[in-house]
């Protein structure tokens, strides 16, 4: 059964359909950084933040590597191993850049995964909001809640 | 950059351990991972070459659980130490929240810690921010070696730490001092990020 996981809730149609037609197992939506906003698909096989934070250094390094050879950027990165590909591609919203880092199987192709990437990168284009104006997000006596935590965390 | 959703109420944030070869930046990411427990922290993921030094990052996610009704998430990374990994060292710190500066407390690497730091600077600069605005947290490393081979806290704040930032004393092999400097540089990013929250 695939399973979602979405942060950012503009992006689940886009995504949802993109996994649909183009046979995706896994496709994590995310920042360059490597912060997931939403993630579809067979996810349990995966650490999915380690995926992502690893997707974001290939395609950061890559992007970095077409600088030094003239390129603007590889827009789009695969590499095809024996039962699974991957591909990373990036594109711009009205809300920055994002990365998208899609796992497929035998059951689809990079060549399908690049036809509906397009699509996936319009829809997100269309439902992205603009960026929302600052507001306050923590309250003023959120240290002693985080030291709670850490205090915990480290079992003190 | 910190990712903030007031819809699912979750933040988000990057944290990078910097400076030079060996100060101990991975050996700090491994004492919070072996301290945490397993359903509060992800797999830590290092690129390292054969030799174990870092060629890439560590990466370390951690649940900090709620804080202010929020679900809050760091992911740790370190960069690599080597002065030729300067490529990379910019990479990994793109979108960094915040930023320990691990310092080797050895008197013979004390150049090593003011070229590190030189070069944190810049690349802060590059990417539009710099020492005085980014979060961060010194973090003395290797005060447990005899007292002949170190150079005191308060001789490195005088050697580095020009802005009177926050700074710790640590094994990080023993975990001392660890957790205080995961403490302290957790306060800052997330009073920073209150401060200003960009959602």
């Amino acid at each position: 059964m695939r399973r979602s996981r979405v942060i950012e809730a503009w992006t689940y149609e886009p995504l949802e359909r993109f996994v649909r037609e183009s046979g995706a197992r896994l496709t994590l939506v995310m920042t360059p950084a490597g912060q997931v906003l939403a993630q579809f698909g067979f996810a349990r096989a995966v650490d999915v933040m380690a995926a992502a934070a690893l997707g974001a250094a290939v395609f950061a390094s890559s992007s970095e590597i077409a600088r030094l050879l003239g390129n603007l950027e590889f827009s789009t990165l695969h590499h095809r191993g024996h039962r699974f590909g991957i591909f990373l591609g990036g594109c711009a919203v009205p809300r920055g850049r994002l990365l998208a880092l899609v796992i497929y199987g035998e059951d689809s192709s990079v060549g399908l995964v690049q036809l509906f990437f397009d699509e996936l990168v319009r829809g997100l284009q269309e439902a992205a909001p603009e960026q929302e104006r600052s507001r306050p997000v923590l309250a003023a006596d959120f240290e002693r809640e985080l030291n709670d935590s850490l205090a915990s965390l480290f079992g003190r | 950059m910190s990712l903030v959703n007031f819809t699912t109420r979750e933040i988000t944030c990057k944290i990078v351990y910097y400076g030079p070869g060996r100060s101990g930046k991975t050996a700090s990411l491994q004492y919070v991972y072996g301290r945490v427990p397993q359903d509060r922290r992800g797999r830590m993921v290092s690129l390292a070459t054969e030799t174990e030094r870092t060629l890439f990052f560590d990466f370390l996610p951690l649940d900090l659980g709620s804080i202010s009704g929020f679900t809050t998430r760091f992911h740790l990374y370190t960069v690599p130490g080597q002065l030729y990994y300067d490529s990379t060292r910019k990479l990994v710190l793109q979108g960094a929240d915040g930023v320990v500066f691990v310092a080797d407390s050895q008197v013979r690497q004390l150049d090593e810690n003011i070229e590190s730091l030189q070069g944190l600077q810049a690349n802060l600069v590059a990417m539009g921010s710099d020492m005085r605005s980014m979060p961060m947290v010194f973090q003395y490393n290797k005060q447990d070696l005899p007292s002949e081979l170190i150079l005191t806290p308060t001789e490195l704040d005088d050697a580095l730490n020009f802005w009177a930032l926050a700074s710790h004393s640590s094994d990080a092999l023993r975990g001392v001092g660890v957790f205080e400097t995961l403490r302290a540089i957790s306060e800052r990013v997330l009073r920073k990020l209150s401060e200003e929250a960009p959602a």
